[in-house]
């Protein structure tokens, strides 16, 4: 009747994650009983569950990053103190605990954490840059969004309801098989991907399509602000990798579930060949969550030095040559596993290659900055931090490109050490730089700048006091994944490498604070003519919220930086005064389709994560039938009449006025 | 994009001298739609070209089990690409009738389309089934992996596709030509004709090849 | 959403979509391609069942043979053409097939070196 699931699924002899998971659950509830008590749930099943908003779905994104950027940062404090106290002992996690820990840190970071992140900032903001009213697809965007939430909450449910993988975030077989995992981890670890993977496919089919397809009169490509392209290349690659992993980790599944025998050892399984179809996912993946966050730079460098970015064609040119040449490059990951000198060389080639386009853009944010009055608020406070930091991190990744070096150095703590350097200090302050930079746009107030420089500094050391001393235990042998050892010399890098992550939870603290701290002052921090940074693309030309309907009018675009140009003009024209009549506006309607379909996909994926076939088949006719039911209504849009739209834009219009007025004065 | 030469506009943007082309605005939702799905299947391409080079390595494993050449059997396939090349043609004559709102021609479309895609089906459920009597199922070697993998990932597509034809029908039926089931009626023929174009590299590369080698 | 359809469609056509032609014309490219597809497919076939032809040519000949196959259907099932009102269907497709081809070519060509190096498992049972 339930397969596998009986009581031994719950680990009550594990205290750690028994108390963990008791914690969560009872916040949860706390948060669950408290929304209904204060009679908050028919507003946030209307205008958030149900929302086909881009806006909305882009903040709820962020909000589950945010989330699981908690789960994901207790998992490493925990990984640092065990290392920094397991010399010459067991410390105080269990290995087969300790190997979940791992597993779980980095699939959360990156699919939970990174991905939800840049997919949140460009579904917030590109439609915006672009200026039009919302992405191609609406539905099947909140559709994604919950896809995704659906594969989060299935990787935390195995914190109490079974195992996690203990085989690393990537599964690698023949220990990720059947015969060397017996339990649920694995299954938990892959069909929470592959059901996160589907939301994550249809945000990136979404984007791109809004991207090509969708563009205010007068939006030309070259035209677009840099965000928009990076945020085209990086869906591009999107559209193209995962279904790579899709596919490798069916091959996985059918290996576990009906005894096939791609990775196997028996039968002329070739588990090399999941290395190999692994990382043709795997390294554009890396340029699919970096690339938004050059954009992200590119705008924050740009509007802090007051200046048009320096070389924007280049610049569009470097991000599309990375898009392809990303695909070119995943051998890299799998030097030592003797394909031979031919094959390493030209991979090893085409990977110092890619540093190429990404020098370039250094090289452009500095040109963009020399000469301009910079404002070092903290968006560009973490765009500084990330050039340095990134070219450390840029500079022993094309080191680790050297065949030669790469076998001295493969899954040592100096390659742990790299890709975090690259996506703590790429991705991660992209992320945070879009966060502040575009925080007042989705809810209308700045957040606090003392908060946000204390967070900003205290990220920053902490990350080199984590991150230095284990690419210096790397250079001394020590291998990643240790749950113990006995060798002398690396246990102080590893107690600096605990400080320093005390350093980076400071951080993080500082920026809770900030939020907590800014909520309070919004009144203070408010941002009444939707251009709180003096911003020059088209999110800033309407009011912080945006209306539902972004844009009154869809603007019409002149040439780069479009709404700078536009300020120019208002300037001498005192802002538009020639307003043509307003019209009506049809917008989507809210949908559940989204919501349901993901309950569905989570019974599903619980179902088959534990073998309750009669629940699986239930989860999918569920699902089937959401989108018919979809399919089947009459009404998919509504209409806001030209009286609500006139009163809206006029508030935000007086508000500019001043502005422009006062602009013309300094 | 519609060629609107602004030339008024050209200091703003001072990479064009002279002549600007100005993008016209947002495309309309059918463009936006079926772009959207031209989009997905080009993903789905990507998937099918995983199993594909799953198989090219794996064809050659075959552990003392049977080779391609004893077990594919050329009629049936004969017959199966034939009523998939026929269903094609009878979509795209379906789609035709949507377009010129036909609902006799368009049912009678489809379903011909429907019946050919259940006899590929019928056809190759029944391979299947034999091969695993004949103790040849897919965890008898690598090779029987690859191929049961992707040729049932292929059978797997064409089910969805089914199962989407007869909701297609069911709509039209309900709800008439509306918009909305015309744009999906488009997608459906773009998965159906896609799914056609990866059964010529099934046949051949799986099939031909194989008997072949 | 549905105010911004009223942009001329005239110069950008959806993915499957032909310029406005008659409904004859229509069926006319369909049936020119499925003859065009069932003269290949027969060919295919043939080729892989004859002795007629020189022996190593021919798997080269059905992959050439599939390929036109293929182009077959792009251009008279899909419609995909050269024209300008097709220009982001062709680079969407020419993506793809970058892709495609650099998975499948690098994993054949990848994994061909391993195998040469590193047999699998049962390979070097075997050699003992």
């Amino acid at each position: 009747m339930l397969g596998k699931l009986d009581w031994s699924a719950i680990p009550f002899d594990q205290p750690i994650p028994l108390i963990a998971g008791a914690v969560v659950l009872v916040a949860i509830l706390a948060v669950l009983t408290w929304v209904v008590v204060k009679g908050h749930l028919p507003y946030l099943w209307s205008e958030w569950i149900t929302s086909v908003d881009h806006k909305r779905i882009g903040v709820m994104y962020i909000l589950l990053a945010s989330v699981m950027l908690l789960r994901g940062g207790s998992d490493a404090i925990m990984m640092r103190i065990q290392q920094a106290v397991a010399y010459q002992s067991q410390g105080y996690l269990p290995p087969e605990h300790y190997n979940q820990i791992f597993s779980a840190h980095g699939t959360i970071m990156i699919f939970f954490v990174a991905m939800p992140f840049v997919i949140g900032l460009m579904n917030l903001i590109v439609p915006l840059q672009l200026g039009v009213r919302d992405v191609a697809f609406p539905t099947l965007n909140s559709v994604g969004f919950w896809l995704t939430a659906t594969g989060a909450l299935l990787v935390n449910l195995s914190l109490v309801v079974g195992e996690f993988a203990r085989t690393g975030w990537l599964a690698f077989p023949p220990l990720s098989e059947l015969s060397y995992s017996p339990g649920v981890g694995v299954d938990y670890y892959a069909w929470s991907l592959q059901i996160s993977g589907v939301g994550t496919l249809v945000a990136g089919i979404n984007l791109v399509t809004t991207v090509l397809k969708l563009r205010t009169k007068g939006m030309n490509y070259l035209r677009m602000p840099m965000f928009c392209w990076t945020t085209l290349a990086s869906n591009l690659l999107i559209v193209a990798a995962f279904p790579i992993l899709t596919a490798t980790l069916a091959m996985l599944l059918l290996d576990r579930y009906l005894g096939f025998h791609f990775f196997t050892n028996e039968a002329g399984g070739n588990v090399m060949m999941f290395m190999n179809l692994i990382w043709a996912w795997g390294h554009p993946e890396v340029y699919i969550l970096v690339l938004p966050a050059f954009g992200i730079f590119s705008e924050v460098v740009s509007t802090f030095s007051g200046k048009a970015l320096f070389g924007y064609r280049s610049m569009v040119l470097a991000t599309m040559a990375i898009c392809v040449i990303s695909f070119m490059v995943w051998l890299h990951h799998f030097f030592t596993m003797g394909a031979g000198p031919d094959v390493n060389a030209i991979f090893g080639i085409a990977s110092m290659i890619i540093a190429i386009p990404t020098g370039v853009k250094i090289y452009n944010w500095l040109f963009t900055m020399y000469g301009g009055r910079i404002r070092f608020a903290t968006p560009m406070l973490w765009s500084v931090g990330f050039m340095v930091t990134f070219i450390v991190g840029g500079l022993t990744g094309v080191l680790l490109a050297v065949p030669p070096a790469d076998f001295m150095l493969h899954n040592s703590m100096f390659l742990v050490a790299h890709f975090h350097n690259v996506i703590i200090g790429g991705v991660l302050f992209g992320a945070f730089a879009g966060f502040e930079y575009w925080f007042p746009k989705a809810f209308g107030f700045r957040l606090d700048e003392r908060w946000g420089k204390l967070a900003f500094w205290f990220t920053f050391l902490g990350f080199f006091i984590t991150f230095v001393p284990l690419y210096i235990a790397g250079m001394l042998g020590m291998t990643r994944r240790m749950q113990h050892y006995d060798v002398a010399a690396w246990r102080p890098w590893m107690i600096v490498a605990a400080i320093g992550m005390a350093v980076l939870t400071i951080g993080v603290i500082c920026q809770i604070v900030q939020i907590v701290v800014s909520i309070r002052n919004r009144e203070a921090l408010r941002d009444r003519t939707g251009d709180p940074w003096d911003g020059r693309s088209l999110e800033w030309a309407t009011s912080s919220p945006p209306p539902v309907f972004n844009f009154a009018f869809n603007p019409d675009v002149r040439g780069e930086d479009a709404y700078w140009d536009m300020k120019a003009r208002a300037q001498q024209q005192s802002l538009e005064r020639d307003r043509p009549e307003y019209q009506d506006i049809e917008m989507p309607r809210n949908s559940p389709t989204g919501f349901v379909c993901a309950f569905f996909a989570t019974i599903m994926g619980f179902a088959l994560i534990w073998h309750i076939w009669w629940m699986v088949i239930l989860g999918g006719l569920g699902a089937w039938a959401t989108f018919v039911v979809f399919a089947w209504r009459d009404h998919d849009e509504y209409v806001i009449p030209a009286e609500e739209v006139a009163a809206i834009d006029r508030v935000n219009l007086e508000e500019r006025r001043d502005l422009v007025s006062m602009a013309g004065t300094v | 994009m519609a060629m609107t030469a602004t030339a008024g506009h050209a200091h703003a943007d001072p990479h064009h001298i002279g002549v600007v082309i100005e993008h016209p605005g947002p495309a309309s939702k059918r463009i936006v739609t079926a772009y959207g799905f031209w989009i997905f299947l080009l993903s789905d391409i990507v998937m099918f070209s995983c199993f594909f080079a799953a198989y090219a390595v794996l064809s050659g494993q075959t552990a003392g089990g049977p080779k391609g050449s004893e077990i594919f059997e050329q009629r049936n396939v004969a017959i199966e690409t034939v009523c998939l090349l026929l269903s094609s043609f009878t979509c795209g004559m379906a789609s035709i009738a949507a377009d010129v709102r036909n609902r006799f021609w368009f049912y009678l479309g489809m379903t011909v389309t429907c019946v050919l895609g259940l006899i590929f089906l019928v056809i190759e459920f029944r391979e299947f089934a034999d091969l695993v009597a004949r103790g040849y199922g897919p965890s008898r070697s690598a090779f029987l992996t690859a191929f049961f993998s992707l040729v049932g990932c292929h059978g797997l597509h064409v089910s969805a596709g089914v199962l989407w034809l007869l909701t297609m029908m069911a709509q039209v039926f309900a709800k008439g030509f509306r918009a909305d089931v015309l744009r999906r009626i488009m997608c459906f023929a773009l998965f159906w004709h896609a799914l056609d174009i990866v059964w010529v590299g099934v046949f051949s590369v799986v099939y031909l090849l194989g008997s072949a080698a | 959403m549905s105010d911004q359809s009223h942009a001329p469609t005239d110069h950008d056509l959806a993915p499957g979509e032909e310029e406005q032609h008659s409904v004859g014309t229509r069926i006319l490219g369909y049936v020119v391609g499925l003859a065009l597809a069932l003269l290949l497919t027969a060919t295919s076939f043939f080729i892989a069942g004859t002795d007629l032809v020189w022996q190593p040519s021919i798997p080269v000949a059905l992959i050439v043979l599939a390929i036109a196959q293929m182009g077959v259907h792009l251009v008279f099932f899909l419609h995909i053409t050269t024209g300008p009102d097709n220009t982001n269907n062709v680079l969407a497709l020419a993506f793809g097939l970058l892709v495609v081809f650099l998975v499948v070519g690098g994993t054949v060509w990848i994994m061909a070196h391993l195998n040469a190096n590193m047999p699998p498992m049962d390979q070097i049972m075997r050699m003992q």
